[in-house]
C-alpha cells in the first residue's frame, strides 16, 4: 500500500460525531526531517484541533540492512556493525554481541575483562542518558541543559578515546575480552570523572526536577499504564517508569553484575516525568556500580588465552611464525562456533537489547537478529499520545529515548 | 525381551530440559498440547520448543494464562531462512515471564516448495507486542500472518520487490532500473504496474509531473 493511500485511509477511519458527520480533522506529517523526532521518524498524526486523534509511526528511513550484512562477515568482523545500531551506546551493543558469540563458543572471559566491561558499559549508559537528557530538555525549550550535558559527555568520550583511540564507534569490547588492555591513567581519569559528576548531576536536578515549567510540561503527560507497557513489549526506563520492576542486570545478571550492589529505580505514574526521574536516578546507580567495579578491578589478562579467538599481540607477529599464522587465519577466515542458536539479553541504556545469533558451524553468523529496545518502545508511542496535545508529542518522543539507527537497523 | 522393552521405553522417554522452569513449561505443553509439541531442544542452557503452526495461538494462550508460569512478555519475534530444508522457515518467538523470570523460545516451522510465501496464524491476539515484530518478519522474509491487524511493510519502502533477509536475495541487491526513486526491480524484468520512476503520485491518485529542473547557477546580487 502506498503511504499516501494509507494516510487517506487513516483519515477516513475516524469515528463520526453525534450529528453523523466526520469530525473536522486534519492529517499532518511530523518528520522525517523534524529535529524533535531524534532522527528520521515520521509520524502521521490526525488532529482534531490540537488534540491527537490517531498517530501512526512510519519507520524505516534509516534501514541499513545490518542484519543482512552481518551474514556476510565473519564473527570477528561483524562486531563493528553493532556499533552503528545504537550509535549513542556503541559499547553496550559491543557487549551484547560479544556475550552472544562467547555463549556460542562456550567461552569464559578473564575477570579483568568482566570488570572493565561493566565500567565501560555503565560509563556508556551515563553518556547515553546525558544525550537523552540534553536533547529531550532541548525539545521542551530548556536550552542550557543541553550544553551542560554535552560538556559532561565529552569527559566520558575522552575516557573512551583513551582506551580505544576512538570516541564513538569504539568496538573496544570484543568476543573474547577487550581489544587492548585498559591504558595507563584510565583509573585516574575515571576517578576524576566520578568525583566531578555527582555535583553536575545535582545541577541538572536543580535545573529541572523541581522546575515549575518542567513539571508542567512533563507531569501527567503521555501516560503509559504498567499493563500496557508489558503488553507492548516495552523495556528499560519506559517500562520501569510505569512501575514494573524489570532490569536485565538484576533479572538475568551477565558480565558479573550480580556482584555489585545497586538499586533499580521505578516510577509509579508512567508519565514523562516518571521516565525522566527513573533515568536521572539510574545515573546515580551507574556511578555506584562504576565505583565498586573500579575498586575491585583485578589485574591479569584482559583477553582469553586462545589465539584462535583473539589476535596475538603485535610484537609477536613480527617475531613468531605461529602468531603470524594465527593472525592471518583470524583476519581472513575467522573462527567457527558449533552449530546452534543463542539469545542473549542485556540492559542497554534504552532497554532490553537482545542478540539472537544462529550458527550453522561456519565462520559467519547464519543469522544475526537484534531485538532493539527502541523498536518495541516506539510501538507503544501511539497509545501514549492519542488524546494528548500536539505540543506534547515531542515530550513523549523524548521520554522514550529512541535511536532510529537501532529501530531500523 | 525385557531389555528391548526397557530400551524402547528409554528411547520414547521425552526429553526434559535441566532448567526447572523450562521443564515445567515443557511438561505443561505436553499435558495440554501433546500432539502439537514437535520437538524440545536445550542448548547452552536455552530451551527451544518447536510447535505446530496451527496450534501456535492455543499454545501461546496456555503459556500466557498458566498461573504458575505466566509468560506475559513477548520479547522478540524473528525468522531464519533455511532454503535447502523443508519446511523452509523457522519463526522464532522469545518469551519471558516477568513474575517468575522463566524464559523459553518457541519455534514454528513453515513454508515448503509450493508455497514460497507461507501463511501462519498471527500471535497478536495473545501478545499485542507482536504487531511490529510480525510486520518486520513479513517485510524481510515474506511470511504472512493471518489475523494481523495491519500487515504492511515496515522497514522497506511499500513498493519494494522481494524480501531482503531471505537467503536467495543477494547481499548486493538487484540492479536498479535507471532512473529510479524507490522500488527495486530486477533489471531484466518489466516494471510491475504501480512501481518505478513513473509513479510518483499525489495523495488523490494523480500522477505527479516530474519536478522542473532547478536553476543551474545562482547569480550573485550586486549590492
Amino acid at each position: 500500500m502506498q503511504l499516501e493511500e494509507r494516510q487517506i485511509e487513516v483519515e477516513q477511519s475516524e469515528p463520526l460525531n453525534d450529528e453523523g458527520a466526520r469530525r473536522d480533522t486534519m492529517t499532518i506529517n511530523m518528520g522525517p526531517q523534524h529535529p524533535s523526532t531524534h532522527g528520521v521518524l515520521r509520524l502521521i498524526l490526525t488532529l482534531d484541533g490540537e488534540t491527537i486523534v490517531k498517530a501512526v509511526p512510519d519507520i524505516g528511513y534509516l534501514h541499513t540492512g545490518i542484519e543482512k550484512t552481518a551474514e556476510d562477515k565473519s564473527y570477528f568482523k561483524a562486531l563493528v556493525l553493532t556499533d552503528r545500531m545504537d550509535y549513542l551506546a556503541p559499547l553496550c551493543n559491543n557487549l551484547g554481541y560479544s556475550l552472544a558469540v562467547e555463549k556460542l563458543l562456550d567461552l569464559t572471559v578473564p575477570e579483568r575483562a568482566l570488570y572493565a566491561r561493566v565500567i565501560l558499559a555503565e560509563l556508556q549508559r551515563l553518556a547515553s542518558h546525558l544525550v537523552w537528557l540534553g536533547s529531550s530538555a532541548l525539545d521542551l525549550g530548556a536550552q542550557s541543559v543541553f550544553l551542560y550535558c554535552f560538556r559532561e559527555r565529552e569527559l566520558i568520550l575522552d575516557i573512551f578515546e583513551l582506551c580505544s583511540g576512538v570516541r564513538m564507534m569504539t568496538s573496544y569490547i570484543m568476543p573474547g575480552g577487550l581489544q587492548a588492555d585498559l591504558p595507563e591513567g584510565f583509573d585516574a581519569q575515571v576517578r576524576a570523572f566520578l568525583a566531578l559528576f555527582p555535583k553536575r548531576l545535582r545541577e541538572y536536578h536543580d535545573l529541572l526536577t523541581n522546575n515549575r515549567l518542567w513539571i508542567d510540561r512533563t507531569k501527567g503527560i503521555a501516560p503509559l499504564a504498567a499493563a500496557d507497557a508489558i503488553t507492548y513489549g516495552c523495556s528499560g526506563a519506559t517500562l520501569r517508569g510505569s512501575g514494573v520492576v524489570y532490569d536485565v542486570r538484576k533479572a538475568f545478571p551477565y558480565s558479573g553484575y550480580e556482584r555489585f550492589d545497586f538499586d533499580i529505580p521505578v516510577g509509579s505514574n508512567g508519565d514523562v516525568y516518571d521516565r525522566y526521574l527513573v533515568r536521572m536516578l539510574e545515573m546515580d546507580q551507574s556511578l555506584r556500580i562504576i565505583t565498586q567495579a573500579l575498586d575491585a578491578l583485578p589485574g591479569g589478562p584482559w583477553q582469553v588465552d586462545d589465539p584462535k579467538i583473539v589476535p596475538p599481540p603485535k610484537y609477536l607477529i613480527s617475531s613468531n611464525m605461529e602468531s603470524l599464522i594465527h593472525h592471518f587465519k583470524l583476519y581472513t577466515e575467522g573462527y567457527r562456533p558449533p552449530a546452534g542458536e543463542v539469545y542473549v539479553r542485556t540492559e542497554s541504556p534504552k532497554g532490553e537489547l537482545g542478540f539472537y545469533v544462529v550458527s550453522d558451524g561456519s565462520a559467519r553468523p547464519y543469522r544475526m537478529h537484534v531485538r532493539a529496545p527502541s523498536f518495541a518502545n516506539l510501538q507503544a508511542l501511539p497509545s501514549m499520545i492519542e488524546g494528548q496535545l500536539l505540543a506534547d508529542v515531542v515530550a513523549a518522543i523524548g521520554s522514550i529515548d529512541i535511536v532510529l539507527g537501532e529501530v531500523d537497523r | 525381551m525385557t531389555d528391548t522393552t526397557e530400551t524402547q521405553a528409554q528411547a520414547t522417554e521425552p526429553f526434559t530440559p535441566a532448567d526447572p522452569l523450562a521443564a515445567a513449561t515443557v511438561a505443561l505443553l505436553r499435558a495440554r498440547h501433546g500432539a502439537d509439541v514437535l520437538d524440545v531442544v536445550e542448548w547452552r542452557g536455552e530451551t527451544t520448543i518447536v510447535v505446530r503452526p496451527e496450534a501456535l495461538v492455543a499454545v501461546g494462550q496456555t503459556l500466557r494464562d498458566a498461573p504458575e508460569l505466566r509468560y506475559d512478555y513477548l520479547a522478540d519475534i524473528t525468522a531464519v531462512d533455511w532454503p535447502e530444508r523443508e519446511p523452509r522457515f523457522d519463526v522464532v518467538y522469545h518469551l519471558l515471564s516477568l513474575p517468575t523470570r522463566a524464559v523459553v523460545r518457541l519455534k514454528v516451522r513453515v513454508g515448503d516448495e509450493d508455497t514460497p510465501h507461507p501463511e501462519m496464524p498471527s500471535i497478536t491476539p495473545v501478545w499485542p507486542a507482536a504487531n511490529w515484530f510480525e510486520r518486520e518478519v513479513f517485510d524481510l522474509f515474506g511470511i504472512s500472518f493471518a489475523g494481523h491487524p495491519d500487515l504492511t511493510r515496515i522497514l522497506m519502502p511499500p513498493d519494494w520487490v522481494g524480501h531482503p533477509l531471505r537467503k536467495d536475495y543477494p547481499l548486493t541487491g538487484f540492479r536498479l532500473p535507471s532512473p529510479h526513486w524507490g522500488g527495486q526491480i530486477p533489471f531484466d524484468q518489466p516494471l510491475p504496474p504501480g512501481t518505478g520512476a513513473q509513479t510518483l503520485r499525489t495523495p488523490d491518485g494523480r500522477e505527479q509531473p516530474p519536478a522542473p529542473p532547478g536553476p543551474e547557477f545562482v547569480t550573485r546580487r550586486e549590492d
